[in-house]
């Protein structure tokens, strides 16, 4: 391994690690107010799609983040409204959701653009790199800003009234409706802080990192940012540090692949297993123990 | 003090709840400022369902609630803080993996939604508010960790840093200890020094007299009088509380008890909270003999029972069936050995409310011959005994095949009285058999437990319900802070000296 | 006597299912609208292509690893448990009846060694909630991946084709599960899952296992109180969801001509897992119910191809497939339909 291949590999993982931080710190919230989401997979196929879209209509990648976090919004209220208000089953309308991303996607992508199965992303459409070096490693301004927001979501979890409120309605929502506290309403704010979170990941694999819209785009990447969320204790500083190391994964996986010489050593599938394994040593208190908030995943009603 | 007008008055309260029953009956009460008002009940009496009408919790059937002689009206708790009035529930209401200052301050952090939590601010408080009180809780421990008298503390202070003026304590000391109990006493009157008014709920006699100036006896849904503390003594008292007419007449022959079938000696429990819950208790049932335990919930009734029946860990002492150790035996094993038990919980424990009348007219016999053979159920027999069950026992329902939730309470309770007996035990525990059931079927499982004595069986009787176990038991003992503060024949003792121990007073 | 009280108590759900399903075809043909495409037409050709002539066995076949793996959730939800590992449980049903079955040239060989691998695969999960907590969603998901990768492996190198790069080794011939419709996809295989279905249906109502596991799904204490162990039901449950899980996957490979291989990216075994939690949904979680719905999922993903050839991508059967499940998880969705009629009538 020459210097070169270790900054690729390097700039590569920060790349990787963007789309799994942002939704990992996003579902971190929306557990922390004690609603579960497992149709991130979907809401990040979603917004690759959609968020191009936005890109190619206003000539500009950072408009298809936002297009991204629209998207994700939307689903969030489909999500919120059947969780939170209606009191439903907080697992199901995710699974609905993977599917509808998975089949939206591949159905989307030849009825608008006429390609089977991938569409390339134009460049007026895309997020210029903050830097780039003559090998193509580069490294995209979506990388200081997640860092950003990761610091961001730490604070406001910790440090304001706001994140003292919606970890009171996802550990104890009795105690906080016994002061006053709107269940309800934290919660669905934090289930559409996620999905929207969520959204700007799913653009960002399209309009910045990959430049491409492929049917199979998210690739598990809303299932490995539960396993992050999980793996970092439902901390989003944490969720830096898992998401450091799960790209690392991703980034090793994909870089095995390309590399003949390698697979023959280590098949990359080995290394693809690393984040889900490490999360089940995590979560079984192997090292550590996870714990979720205590109404993780359990409607609210008042008696 | 009678001339001013009250702080707070409640009129003609009453509460239906939706399934009928009547919780409370026009109630009136007067609490005048700076006081320390008693609201002495047994179990049911309705002095919680009055005190959460009060804190916004349950909405009132009707009356009126004036505040300085004004009508209020409270939707939520979060109304009756804004008023100023709030409560410290029995099971504390606290976020567990927040410490005190966290708790204290939530929903009144302070400036806007996003900005920083000004924690210092909030600590000078609260250290003030612990300073004037004279009592400390650590501020950055999870509360979790806390024993439950600090917890207890941190719910006070919670409520205080809402400044309010009127504070309901439900229980207080149920969970404490003696010493804590006193510290909790010392910063009550503390509390009455500096102004505040104060409604404590209590079935004690002596902790009301110690740190009460008036007391309203609330019995069945009713007052029954306020007297000034001073004025009162622990025998007046007990006899407001559970003096009463009988209502119904059980025929009980007279009949000689034959041997012991349980044996309990020292028997120590702990609680979900790990508390001590069993402290040292020992008693016999023989055959043909009903032994009652009577006293208020949560003195140890459940844990006991839980330990016999071998739901729940026996940390010290021995429990022998027909002089058979039959500690660590599991339910199985208790049933096989002629063991039956009508669970206090019927919706949580005694049957599964989605299943059928007869799938639950089987549990705990599933493995017998008669209703599965080589693992294969045989419904055919498993029909023809529910039908017997429901015949036999006078049960309304509307087919063996309706999940059993479509059965009326006491169909219910019934149906599960039925299938215990249809066991064919030799001893019955039967624990709360009449909680919430209607007059008929209360009359029929009453005298079924005794025609069961009659018929030489062993009866172990636990209720909250003072006649019924007035009424049924042979020998009875009073149960108080997990020990027996006394065993007793009901018809060689007044309904004073049983007042006085049920309010922990040794007759 | 009470008969039509039971019967009623199923109604409904159904109606709750097949409204579900409506709204599902119903929001599909919007965005088939929306995106320019006749829907018309489109639902039509999805119609014929699969119930007309001798397009419904192909239907069938479709339907076959969804009824099975819809039965491992459905065992799940009856005991309390959400388990959504059918997904990874197949894959390796898929392997195991690949590989055994190179040794032991006999259908039951490969039936078996799926049913008991489902089984083993389900292990670890159930290992993980009994004894240390860990809730059953979080470990299938992970477990899902981890299968998916690995037996991605083993399709490629301890499997792979020496002939074919696209593929694993085929199921020998002698271990094949025989058509019940020459020139079809529809073999044994369905007939396999009906059985497995009535087989758990059998345990579920009409054995003490059954009784005891629905009484510890549906009320852990009372169970206990009854001298059931609530852990053990839910080992059993994992287990024999696994079970119907593996079988999914294997026979899913040993009943599908012309290749009777697992295809690259485990592409002809993936996805089952997920769309069988959303066909035990519609079936309510009933074994019988499953069938049914099994056989309405299949019809969908029969019909695809047909309405691919009106230009409609076939993948926009995975999109109503989606928003029925969205719907099915929708509380109370009739009476959200209902009650502003009956205000309205007033």
């Amino acid at each position: 391994m020459n210097e070169t291949m270790i900054v690729g590999l390097l700039l590569g993982s920060l790349a990787a690690m963007v789309p799994i931080v942002l939704t990992s710190v996003g579902a971190t919230i929306s557990e922390r107010a004690g609603v579960v989401n497992i149709g991130y997979e979907g809401i990040l196929m979603l917004s690759a799609f959609f968020g191009t879209i936005f890109a190619e209509m206003a000539h500009n990648g950072w408009v298809g983040l936002l297009g991204g976090a629209l998207t994700g919004l939307a689903l969030g209220v489909v999500h919120g409204v059947i969780t939170v208000y209606l009191k439903g089953d907080h697992v199901i309308p995710g699974i609905g959701l993977n599917l509808i991303g998975y089949g939206g996607v591949a159905f989307g992508i030849l009825a608008y653009w006429g390609t089977a199965g991938q569409h390339q992303v134009p460049s007026y459409a895309q997020i210029s790199p903050l830097w780039m070096d003559a090998f193509g490693n580069s490294l995209s301004p979506m990388v200081p800003i997640t860092f950003f927001i990761a610091l961001l979501a730490w604070w406001m979890l910790f440090k304001t009234p706001l994140g003292l409120r919606i970890r009171s309605v996802g550990e104890n929502p009795e105690a906080a409706d016994a002061l006053g506290i709107n269940v309800e309403l934290y919660r669905f704010t934090a289930v559409l802080i996620a999905s929207a979170l969520s959204g700007v990941a799913g653009a960002y694999l399209s309009v910045d990192w990959l430049g491409t819209v492929t049917k199979t785009i998210a690739a598990g990447r809303g299932f490995i940012a539960l396993a992050n969320m999980v793996f970092s204790g439902w901390n989003p500083l944490m969720a830096l540090v898992g998401g450091f190391i799960f790209g690392f994964f991703d980034n090793l996986a994909i870089y095995i692949q390309n590399n003949p010489w390698l697979a023959g050593a280590i098949p990359w599938q080995f290394i693809a297993t690393l984040p889900y394994v490490v999360t089940l040593i995590v979560v079984a208190g192997i090292i550590g123990r996870a714990r979720p908030p205590k109404w993780d995943g359990i409607p609210y009603k008042r008696e | 003090m009678e001339e001013e007008t009250p702080l707070l008055e409640m009129r003609n309260i009453v509460k239906v709840y939706s399934d009928g029953t009547k919780a409370l009956k026009g109630v009136d009460i007067k609490v005048y400022k700076g006081e320390i008002l008693g609201l002495l009940g047994e179990n049911g009496a309705g002095k919680t369902t009055l005190m959460k009408i009060l804190f916004g919790m349950l909405k009132p059937t009707k009356g009126t609630i004036l505040l300085n002689g004004k009508e209020v009206r409270f939707k939520s708790p979060a109304d009756a803080l804004a008023n100023g009035i709030g409560m410290v529930h029995q099971h504390f209401t606290l976020v567990e993996v927040f410490n005190a200052l966290e708790n204290i301050i939530l929903r009144m952090e302070g400036h806007g939604l996003l900005s920083k939590i000004d924690v210092d601010n909030a600590r000078k408080k609260l250290q003030k508010l612990m300073d004037d009180l004279n009592f400390q809780v650590p501020l950055d421990v999870p509360v979790e960790n806390l024993p439950v008298g600090v917890q207890q503390r941190i719910e006070i202070l919670k409520m205080l840093y809402r400044d309010v003026d009127i504070l309901i304590l439900d229980e207080p000391t149920a969970v404490l200890t003696p010493i804590e109990v006193k510290e909790l006493f010392d910063v009550l009157k503390k509390l009455k020094s500096q102004g505040k008014t104060i409604i404590f709920i209590s079935h004690k006699l002596n902790e009301v007299m110690e740190i009460t100036d008036r007391v309203t006896v609330i019995r069945r849904g009713e007052v029954i009088g306020t007297v000034k503390t001073p004025e009162a003594t622990p025998q007046l008292l007990a006899r407001m509380m559970v003096g009463r007419d009988v209502v119904l007449r059980i025929e009980k022959p007279p009949k000689e008890p034959g041997e012991v079938i349980l044996h309990v000696e020292d028997l120590w429990v702990k609680g979900d909270r790990g508390e001590e819950a069993v402290r040292g208790v020992s008693f016999d049932v023989r055959a043909g003999e009903i032994f009652g335990i009577a006293g208020v919930e949560g003195n140890g009734q459940s844990e006991l029972i839980e330990a016999i029946t071998g739901l729940r860990r026996v940390e010290k002492g021995k429990v022998k069936v027909n002089n058979v150790e039959i500690t660590g035996k599991k339910p199985k094993e208790l049933y096989e050995m002629g063991i039956a038990h009508i669970p206090e919980d019927r919706t949580h424990m005694g049957l599964i409310l989605d299943m059928t009348v007869m799938e639950n007219a089987i549990l705990g016999m599933q493995w017998r011959k008669e209703f599965s053979r080589a693992g294969l159920m045989d419904w055919k027999s498993v029909e023809r005994h529910t039908k017997h069950l429901i015949e036999e026992f006078d049960i309304t329902a509307p087919g063996v095949r309706s999940p059993v939730k479509s059965l009326s309470g006491g169909n219910q309770q019934k149906l599960i009285v039925a299938r215990e007996v249809s066991k064919k035990p030799e001893l019955i525990i039967a624990s709360q058999p009449t909680r919430g059931v209607d007059v008929a079927s209360t009359e029929y499982i009453r005298n079924y437990l005794v025609r069961l004595r009659n018929e030489n069986k062993a009866v172990l009787l636990v209720s909250a319900d003072l006649d019924e176990v007035l009424q049924l038991s042979d020998r009875m003992a009073i149960m108080y802070e997990g020990q027996f503060m006394g065993v007793v024949k009901p018809d060689e003792v007044t309904e004073e000296q049983i007042g006085l121990m049920m309010g922990g007073v040794k007759a | 006597m009470s008969f039509s009280t039971e019967l009623r108590g199923y109604g409904k759900p159904l109606a709750e299912s097949v409204l579900a399903i409506l709204i599902g075809a119903l929001i599909g043909a919007i965005v088939l609208w929306l995106s320019g495409y006749d829907a018309v037409a489109a639902y039509k050709a999805l119609l014929e292509g699969a119930f007309l002539g001798g397009n419904f066995s192909e239907t069938l076949s479709k339907s076959t690893p969804l009824i099975l793996t819809a039965i491992t959730f459905a065992i799940g939800a009856r005991t309390g448990l959400f388990n959504i590992g059918a997904e990874g449980a197949v894959y390796f049903g898929a392997i195991a009846a690949v590989g055994v079955t190179q040794v032991l040239q006999n259908p039951l060989a490969g039936v078996l060694s799926g049913l008991l691998i489902g089984a083993l695969w389900m292990l670890p999960a159930a290992v993980l909630k009994v004894y240390r907590g860990v809730h059953e969603v979080i470990s299938t998901i992970m477990l899902n991946w981890i299968a998916f990768y690995i037996a991605s492996w083993m399709a490629l190198s301890v499997l792979a084709n020496p002939n074919n790069p696209n593929s694993t080794l085929p199921i020998p011939p002698g271990a094949r599960l025989p058509l019940l419709v020459q020139n079809s996809t529809l073999s044994m295989a369905f007939i396999i899952a009906v059985v497995a279905s009535i087989v758990v249906y059998v345990i579920m109502w009409h054995t003490r296992l059954g009784y005891e596991l629905r009484t510890s799904g549906q009320n852990p204490r009372a169970a206990e109180y009854g001298g059931i162990n609530p852990k053990a039901a839910m080992v059993w449950s994992f287990l024999i969801g696994g079970m119907t899980a593996g079988l999914a996957g294997a026979v899913q490979i040993m009943g599908i001509p012309p290749s009777y291989s697992i295809s690259q990216g485990l592409a002809n075994v993936y996805g089952y897992g997920f769309d069988g939690i959303g066909v035990s949904l519609v079936g309510r979680n009933h074994p019988l119910g499953i069938i049914f719905a099994g056989i309405l999922f299949g019809a969908l993903n029969a019909g695809a191809t047909q309405m691919q050839q009106t230009g409609v991508p076939l993948e926009m059967v995975k999109v109503i497939e989606g928003i029925i499940i969205v719907a099915v998880a929708v509380p109370g969705l009739l009476d959200l339909f209902v009650k502003p009629f009956r205000r309205g009538a007033q």
